[in-house]
């Protein structure tokens, strides 16, 4: 089997975010990012069925050079080999643009599993996982919670609101959107990361995959982000924890939603 | 080398999410309970797979024992990029909790090293995997009530040969990293043949195993800091030890030496604790700084709060440059001479003690407070400055290198 992840960099989630000057992103430079954390998720369940028995993983990303730490730190945890893609015109990409690029990715090889997250931790759009599936004309299944492969097909339960999950039966090649907590993320062992210096990661420009800037440019712009002004009519209490929950109960009375 | 590599940031990033989720939620127990740091040392290693890589070790040990080429003493190039990784760990797991590094030092460095460079292939067999792999805890028993600096000097534990071939073992050591738990204590002493005097007495050194009859260990002493490290005291009463515990059973290979050797290593290491000693100073300083506010602005904007911060992130970047240093030293197979592994040591120390004073300071009352965790890392720092050698002695030891010849 052969499997591909795709995996972003994102912010570390302890990295203290300031808008940057033209207000339309954060400043990225002196911050420290990390894999998304779907995407750890994403990993680890093709990583499992690496475990399993016979399956290659190949991890890909588009980013600048900073991204290739990790897809380093993809390969320490068993994955084989990895594919980085950057091209300047990228910088602003949309979803669209990002699916249009893995999807070439992915036509280049045979994959019968495509994984990647349900969003990304920073831009929340959750649109490239089922975008990419689209552009390859295969099935996808979104906020996937479990994964129970054979005979060819998948049987995938995901996430509904309310805590419901709904079952389906997906044949292969198809395309799954992962949600956290569907397994435990393994740490990368030392000897892993020591042995994924000698693993192939692939340096790919817009070229390389039959595309070029024109290809991917963004049909949406971000216009600006911006912390949203404190609020009026908070209300905040204090004491203990007993303290708090008498005034709660007080206040919900009050308000007649009791 | 001036910047940690690709593989190397990636190392960081997993240890520090190991040390996240394993270490910091116990933190309160390790360093104010009785929480012994050796489960957690367990499963450091079973996360990042150096079970097998010790096991490797020994194994390349033996092959080179084999070999008959001596022992794994003999300079070796390349080892740079393990050594880093070495120094990542301990310096990572130091932001937080730098007891637990010297427990896992002591076991792995120290004693499992004394009998990998000084043991004979029967001895390292026996001891050297079960310490490697922590499957057994190690000790190493120098030290005594009368003798610290002057290690040699006022030693007062005794091996008295029982014309049996074996040897009768007494004396106290103190301030013994592991002691209350350890399984394998190595105990360094004199050989007392009743006609040489105390000065120019072999200095001989013996495995023991933690229930051999008349050892006895006191519960961990009470100290000013590092409450992760349990340390305590060990009294042997005519123990006996037989010949093969004596370590390259033979009463000349050990000697002033082996244990010189020993302190040698011990002094990089604690330099990669240092860098995560002064990191995590730096890094809780920095936010604080940027948040704490007083007169109408944050305490950032005064210049002697700037002062501080500048000085850390200079004993920061000193700091780092000489881990490089000594990766490259250790890449190019050339090791440190004794003086400069003092130096390093001296500088380090001084330096880590002096960022942690002031960021207590810097944190104000809040800082004495256990909450901000500044004051638990100025309390393990002052230790660096003690063990492994004192300010003073690197000091010697560094006059000594320049005033030779
Ligand atoms: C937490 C902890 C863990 C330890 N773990 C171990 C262990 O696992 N195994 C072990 O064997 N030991 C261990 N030690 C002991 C440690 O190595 C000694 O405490 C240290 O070497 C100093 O010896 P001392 O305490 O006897 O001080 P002393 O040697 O009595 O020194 C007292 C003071 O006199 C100064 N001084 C001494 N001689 C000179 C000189 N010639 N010139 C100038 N000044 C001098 C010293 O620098 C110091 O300031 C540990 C100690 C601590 C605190």
């Amino acid at each position: 089997m052969k499997i591909l992840v795709c995996l972003k960099q994102v912010p570390h989630k302890d990295a203290r975010l300031e808008i940057g000057s033209d207000g339309t992103w954060i400043k990225e430079d002196g911050i420290k990012f990390e894999i998304n954390d779907y995407d750890n998720y994403a990993l680890e369940e093709a990583l499992r069925l690496k475990d399993a028995g016979e399956a290659e993983v190949v991890v890909a990303t588009i980013g600048p050079d900073r991204v290739t730490q990790s897809l380093r730190t993809a390969l320490g945890m068993g994955a084989d080999r990895a594919i980085h893609v950057w091209d300047d015109s990228l910088a602003n990409a949309d979803s669209l643009g990002i699916a249009k690029v893995l999807a070439a990715v992915a036509k280049e090889e045979n994959f019968d599993v495509v994984f990647c997250g349900l969003m990304s931790d920073d831009s929340n759009y959750a649109m490239v996982g089922p975008m990419l599936a689209q552009l390859l004309d295969i099935p996808h299944v979104t906020a996937v919670v479990k994964t129970d492969f054979e005979n060819g097909a998948v049987k995938v339960e995901k996430e509904l609101e309310g805590g419901t999950l709904e079952v389906s039966q997906v044949p292969l090649p198809c395309l799954l959107a992962v949600q956290t907590g569907i397994n435990e993320v393994r740490y990368a062992s030392l000897k892993g990361i020591m042995q994924a210096k000698k693993k192939p990661l692939d340096k790919k420009a817009l070229s390389d995959i039959g595309l070029d800037g024109a290809a991917v440019a963004p049909k949406l712009s971000i216009e600006k982000i911006y912390t949203p002004p404190k609020g009026e009519g908070a209300n905040l209490l204090s004491g203990s924890a007993d303290e708090i929950a008498t005034q709660m109960v007080g206040k919900i009375k009050e308000l007649g939603l009791l | 080398m001036i910047a940690w590599t690709e593989e190397q940031e990636a190392f960081k990033d997993v240890v520090r999410r190991f040390v996240d989720a394993e270490i910091v939620p116990n933190l309160e127990q390790l360093e104010h309970g009785d929480l012994p740091p050796y489960d957690t040392m367990r499963k450091l290693y079973d996360t990042f797979g150096m079970k097998e890589m010790m096991k490797a070790r020994y194994e390349r040990i033996i092959a080179k024992d084999s070999e008959g080429a001596g022992s794994e003493r003999k300079a070796t190039t390349g080892g740079g990029d393990m050594m880093a990784m070495q120094c990542i760990l301990i310096s990572e797991i130091c932001r937080y909790c730098p007891g637990i590094v010297t427990a896992l030092g002591v076991s792995t460095g120290l004693t499992a090293g004394a009998i990998i460079a000084r043991g004979t292939r029967a001895q390292k067999e026996k001891w050297v995997l079960p310490l490697l792999t922590l499957e057994k805890i190690g000790a190493w028993a120098i030290t005594e009530p009368g003798s610290g600096s002057d290690a040699f000097g006022s030693m007062r534990s005794t091996a008295k040969r029982d014309g049996d071939g074996g040897y009768i073992l007494n004396g106290t050591k103190t301030f013994i990293t592991n002691g209350p738990y350890a399984d394998t204590i190595v105990f360094i002493c004199k050989l007392d043949d009743g006609s040489t005097e105390p000065q120019d007495r072999k200095i001989l050194s013996f495995v023991l195993d933690k229930d051999t009859p008349g050892l006895t260990r006191s519960k961990p002493l009470r100290k000013m800091g590092l409450h992760s490290s349990p340390t305590g005291e060990l009294s042997l009463q005519d123990v006996h030890a037989s010949a093969d515990q004596l370590i390259g059973e033979s009463e000349d290979a050990y000697g002033r030496s082996g244990a010189k050797e020993t302190f040698g290593t011990e002094r990089s290491g604690v330099v990669a604790m240092c860098l995560g000693i002064v990191d995590r100073c730096l890094e809780l300083c920095v936010s604080y700084a940027k948040e704490r506010v007083q007169f109408g602005k944050p305490i950032g904007e005064f210049q002697l709060i700037q002062l501080k911060l500048a000085k850390m992130e200079v004993a920061r970047m000193n700091i780092q440059n000489l881990l490089f240093r000594l990766i490259e030293l250790t890449n190019a197979g050339t090791g440190m001479s004794f003086a400069e592994a003092s130096a390093c040591k001296l500088y380090a120390a001084q330096a880590t003690m002096e960022v942690t004073i002031e960021a207590v300071q810097l944190f104000g009352g809040n800082g004495y407070m256990a909450e901000y965790q500044v004051e638990q890392l100025c309390r393990d720092a002052k230790v660096i400055q003690i063990y492994a050698g004192t300010d003073e002695l690197q000091i010697t030891a560094i006059a000594k290198g320049l005033l030779r010849g």
